[in-house]
């Protein structure tokens, strides 16, 4: 083979290669979780706890439109004009629809995974304008609600090129790490636990997670990254900072996990 | 379900806001968040305590926790995964969740249980 041709073949080859170890992480998950739970389908796990809770899915339906005062106020904050005259509408392809299936994605340049809520920020920081407090439901969880809402129904379609690999390899080995005073890994409930109930709380599994954030609980958006905080907190750890590498690591090894699960942006959640 | 738990954490919070000084009981051990919270994993039997879904655990009654006998208890509590690695189980003496005395109110709790 000539040198041009290998030097095309290794381009090519390599992230595929990369592709392939994430999924062989998520195949392999995949499997463990249908062995424990073979009434279900994948296809299921989108609805995290709420797949094994019939009162809960009730409820959902009940209260479909709690996110509707949020969905307004994120719209206008996306639609919001900034002192030069664009917006975030105008930052994201499309206005912003379908893309959240997306993120996050890894930006090779800073290498350094970006979440959605990120890109959000470095267009307002572009523009010149502050960035938000990714752990504020009211400015950040609202716009994600309305942003999020306008890729309902897309499938989650992750990428993890061969430059990304060890950031996805390193929100895996934290899912899998026991942490805090309380000794768990996020594993221990959502792949070994998988289904049960903590308290009366069923344990969702860790393949469709990342498809339906935000969650509206008491009228508030409740990011996936704030959700994780609650875990962590319940751990015994010290939490992550929303927007902090591990956070994004997690974020982009959970999103991968649920690729090809439709996303569902803002199902009511009890307190 | 989850607000009859609410609320049964809430008044054994309460009680011991009342009670600042005395001990907290052996439910009150197995049932607040800041102690063993042993009702997130594990069922009591009806009428002692919160009646809640909790299965990440198996269901504790008195027939299991005797045959188990007092000081394997105390050694499971105290550090699970030393016999089982894999458990899911806090090591609550070995990562100071609870004290010895607690750990031993506890085991106490779970002997007596129908």
């Amino acid at each position: 083979m000539r040198f041009r041709d290998a030097l095309i073949a290794m381009f090519v080859a390599a992230p595929l290669l990369a592709g392939a170890a994430a999924e062989q992480v998520r195949a392999e998950i995949a499997s463990r979780l249908q062995q424990q739970l073979p009434t279900l389908s994948i296809q299921d796990y989108g609805a995290g706890g709420a797949a094994f809770d019939e009162a809960l899915r009730a409820q959902v339906d009940q209260n479909s439109g709690a996110a509707a005062l949020l969905v307004e106020a994120g719209h206008n904050l996306w639609t919001a004009k900034f002192r030069d005259g664009k917006s975030l509408a105008g930052c994201f392809p499309n206005g912003g629809r379908r893309i959240a299936g997306h993120y996050p994605l890894y930006d090779a340049r800073v290498k350094r995974v970006v979440t959605l809520e990120m890109a959000i920020n470095q267009c307002r920081k572009a523009h010149g304008e502050a960035l938000f407090d990714q752990a504020d439901p009211q400015t950040m969880g609202a716009i994600e609600a309305y942003v999020r809402s306008l890729s309902n129904g897309q499938k989650m379609a992750v990428r993890v090129p061969a430059a990304a690999q060890a950031r996805f390899e390193e929100g895996r080995r934290m899912y899998f790490t026991r942490m805090g005073q309380r000794n768990f890994a996020c594993a221990s409930c959502h792949v070994q636990g998988a289904g049960k109930h903590y308290e009366d709380e069923a344990l969702s599994p860790a393949i469709g997670q990342a498809t339906h954030w935000p969650e509206i609980r008491d009228g508030a958006a409740v990011t996936l990254q704030a959700r994780m905080r609650e875990c962590l907190e319940r751990m015994g750890a010290a939490p992550f900072a929303a927007g902090s590498d591990e956070l994004n690591d997690l974020e982009y090894f959970l999103s991968y996990l649920s690729n090809g699960l439709p996303l569902n942006a803002n199902p009511w959640r009890p307190k | 379900m989850a607000h009859r738990l609410a609320a049964g954490a809430l008044l054994a919070a309460a009680a011991i806001t009342a009670h600042a000084q005395r001990p907290a009981t052996a439910l009150e051990l197995f049932v607040q968040r800041g102690k063993g919270h042993c009702i997130a994993c594990h069922q009591l039997p009806a009428g002692v305590g919160p009646a809640t879904r909790s299965d990440l655990g198996p269901a504790l009654d008195g027939t299991r926790m005797r045959a188990l006998g007092k000081e394997a208890m105390r050694r499971v509590i105290s550090d699970p995964t030393a016999a089982n690695p894999e458990t899911v189980m806090p090591p609550y003496g070995k990562h100071h969740i609870l004290e010895p005395a607690e750990i031993d109110r506890l085991v106490e709790f779970l002997d007596a249980l129908p």
